[in-house]
């Protein structure tokens, strides 16, 4: 946790929760990156000091400004960078004068572009730069990023990014824009919880897979989301994701399936990726979830932070519409590693005794349409029915919810069910208000108790298909074979995994 | 240390090795491969063809020659003496005016081998994974279906098992319209070679079976071509 005092945190653990944060470049205009960083740092409930640095200012957001961080009084464990480039040099050989001095400023981070993503003189500069830095043992986010934030201690060192609720979600990203927009989609109904947020940028010295491999260890971070375009170290970034996923979920988003989107990612991080089609296996042996949309990378990874895993890939499909609710059926029956359940005799009757006769009960199996003659409480029984039934290991349900019920009573209903369940044996309940965000206050409700809603039917088929692969790759890797280095050949005996195959 | 055949391929300044060369790699990584015979001119092609059996497959060796196909350089089902005298005239002809300046190695005699499905088994070491094993659809549309899975090597033969159900040719593997199905136990095992073979043979850049052919009692490759890294960096 952040604070004024204690021990100074080393590597890593000083990115995330450091004692103090100068932002060196902080001004006193509104609107520019070194006043918003301030400004959100000013909003957080970071409680660590927040020290700007600028020679040409007294005074920034109402906190006193100091020349150079050499002059910052209190302890310093993170130095946030955001003046050009050239000026970036200067700032780091004091940085690392300072820790010499004082020991403290164990990491950077350089919000500044104009470095190797520009050409060679830029690449001159940030080679530059990470002499200086790792000379003085400082370690280096960046350059070229948003940087980091740390939902638990409040820590942020974007512009972009104020508040937020803590949680479980971890996010790393060769994008910063790709993680902000995922936050502030979910924000207005708190769809996610922060607990660790990387944007790496050119990862001039940390790295995708180093962090990767930390968040292994952080017992805040229940599930790693990735945003890769493509790393030179793959081998062992995916070794690294398979030691997280043996663990926790990682939920991967990797563009760069056609040689165009190569190209734009060429173009962005200047990734020259290796051929999707290995990036695909390999994030399937090492038990990586990859989600092909955002949507999906979105849905999987808020569903991994709250839902319980399925224990099965048997699933039941409740539905209070027609149409969405045979789209629903229709995706799930098209995934391959989803079933749909086979309810037992008990099931079926005791969903006869509080359905309406009208309703449809699986037909196929697995489906039962509870058609609009149902009330809020239908929702609730039905639900029970079908979670206490031991061939459902997950449900989809989907309700507008109808106008002529109240919605909050609706969602009630739901959360009654779900909760009801023993917290060890509770199978994932997926909700699918079509109605949207015309049903706000049934989504509150729903979110708020920690489930998980969406508004379009295959998005939580998706979701749901994108769990029960994490799950069952989760069975095996838990004895995961391979540490054994390979040898030279020895032909039909080496039956390791391949994380400990050089590269040679 | 490299295989023998590899040592001698760099020594003299080769970038891929001769196709029974690929095939004496294979062997001594246990991936089982049709049997041949290499013959220098027609009496020995028809000798090799006699105790092979009928029908057989002719190639042209050449070290000059990757993709044999493309200078007409594969003869399939050729049955009796006189088919076999034949092809083996044609084989050199057909180098000498589609390629010429190749140097010629003589042919290669194997007998034709029969399955239920042609898959593809392929070892490629890259820039930035290493050793990868890949296995799909094979035959000549193999880069038209691109109906490929691939994995880091080296592997077990459960995730062998798990990397060909990702691909359509495993449903091909299961038998459809009456074919029977295809062990596909030993083309895991297949893959699984490969992937040794990638991982422990470092001058290796890339090794190209196809196709395999599977079939209920196993599988056998029935071509092979092995680039060497020496090329890789030349080129």
């Amino acid at each position: 946790m952040a604070n004024g005092s204690g021990e100074a945190p080393q590597g890593l653990a000083a990115l995330f929760a450091p004692r103090g944060v100068a932002v060196v470049g902080a001004s006193a205009e509104p609107g520019s990156p070194g006043h918003q960083i301030v400004a959100q740092l000013q909003q957080t409930h970071y409680a660590g000091g927040v020290y700007p640095v600028n020679p040409r200012a007294q005074e920034v957001r109402g906190l006193p400004c100091y020349p150079g961080v050499l002059q910052v009084p209190g302890p310093v464990d993170l130095a946030v960078v955001v003046v050009p480039a050239p000026v970036c040099l200067v700032v780091a050989a004091q940085l690392a004068s300072r820790r010499r001095q004082r020991g403290d400023v164990a990491a950077a981070v350089v919000v500044s572009g104009g470095f190797a993503e520009t050409g060679p003189e830029g690449r001159r500069l940030q080679e530059e730069l990470v002499r200086t830095l790792r000379g003085a043992g400082i370690r280096l986010v960046g350059p070229n990023c948003l940087g980091v934030a740390d939902g638990h201690t409040g820590l942020t060192t974007s512009f972009d990014l104020g508040p937020y609720p803590a949680g479980g979600v971890s996010l790393l990203s060769q994008s910063g824009a790709f993680v902000m927009s995922f936050l502030h989609w979910a924000r207005p109904l708190k769809m996610v919880g922060l607990c660790k947020l990387a944007s790496v940028g050119n990862m001039a010295d940390v790295t995708l897979t180093e962090l990767l491999a930390y968040l292994a260890d952080d017992p805040c971070t229940r599930v790693v989301g990735v945003y890769l375009e493509g790393v030179q170290d793959a081998r062992a970034f995916v070794q690294a994701a398979a030691e997280v996923a043996a663990r926790k979920p990682v939920v991967v988003l990797k563009p760069g399936r056609t040689e165009q989107g190569a190209r734009a990612a060429r173009s962005h991080t200047g990734s020259v990726a290796s051929p999707d089609a290995i990036y695909h296996g390999a994030f399937r042996q090492a038990g990586v979830v990859r989600a092909r949309t955002v949507s999906e990378f979105y849905g999987t990874v808020r569903a991994f932070e709250r839902l319980p895993l399925p224990r099965g890939d048997r699933v039941a499909v409740l539905s209070a519409v027609g149409g969405p609710g045979t789209v629903c059926v229709d995706e799930v029956a098209s995934q391959a590693n989803l079933r749909l359940a086979r309810f037992s005799p008990p099931t079926c009757a005791r969903l006869q005794a509080v359905l309406s006769d009208i309703a449809a009960i699986g037909q196929p199996e697995g489906y039962v349409d509870m058609t609009g003659a149902l009330t809020a409480r239908t929702h609730g029984d039905a639900l029970r029915a079908l979670l206490a039934d031991e061939g459902v290991d997950a449900v989809v349900l989907l309700t507008p919810p109808p106008t002529f019920l109240d919605e909050e009573e609706v969602a009630r209903h739901v959360v009654e069910a779900y909760q009801e369940q023993p917290p060890e044996l509770r199978k994932p309940v997926l909700v699918v208000l079509t109605f949207g965000d015309a049903a706000l206050r049934a989504r509150q409700v729903l979110e708020s108790a920690g489930l998980c809603t969406f508004e379009f039917p295959e998005e939580a088929a998706q979701v749901l298909a994108r769990m029960v692969e994490y799950a069952q790759a989760r069975a095996r890797l838990g004895a995961f074979p391979g540490k054994a280095p390979v040898g030279k050949a020895d032909p039909g005996t080496s039956r390791g995994g391949p994380w400990g195959a050089p590269v040679p | 240390m490299s295989h023998p055949v590899v040592r001698r391929a760099l020594e003299e300044g080769r970038g891929s090795l001769l196709e029974w060369e690929a095939y004496e790699l294979c062997a001594a990584y246990g991936i089982p491969h049709a049997p041949w015979e290499l013959a220098q001119d027609e009496e020995e092609a028809v000798a090799a063809a006699r105790r092979l059996g009928n029908p057989v497959v002719l190639k042209v060796v050449s070290p000059d020659v990757l993709h044999k196909s493309e200078v007409g350089g594969v003869l399939v089902g050729l049955e009796g003496e006189l088919a076999v005298r034949e092809g083996f005239r044609r084989l050199r002809e057909e180098l000498t005016r589609r390629a010429p300046g190749a140097r010629w190695a003589g042919v290669l005699v194997q007998p034709l081998v029969r399955g239920s499905v042609e898959v593809a088994v392929g070892g490629l070491r890259d820039p930035q994974f290493g050793p990868v094993v890949m296995v799909g659809s094979g035959g000549v549309w193999v880069e038209v279906l691109r109906d490929v899975a691939f994995r880091l090597a080296p592997l077990d033969r459960e995730e062998a098992l798990r990397q060909i159900r990702e691909t359509q040719c495993s449903r091909l593997l299961q038998g459809v319209r009456g074919r029977p199905a295809a062990d596909v136990e030993a083309l895991a095992e297949v893959v699984v070679r490969v992937g040794d073979l990638v991982a422990g043979e470092p001058e290796v850049q890339e090794l190209d079976l196809n196709p395999v052919v599977a079939g209920p009692e196993g599988c056998c490759a029935v071509d092979a071509r092995a680039v060497l890294r020496a090329a890789a960096h030349t080129s």
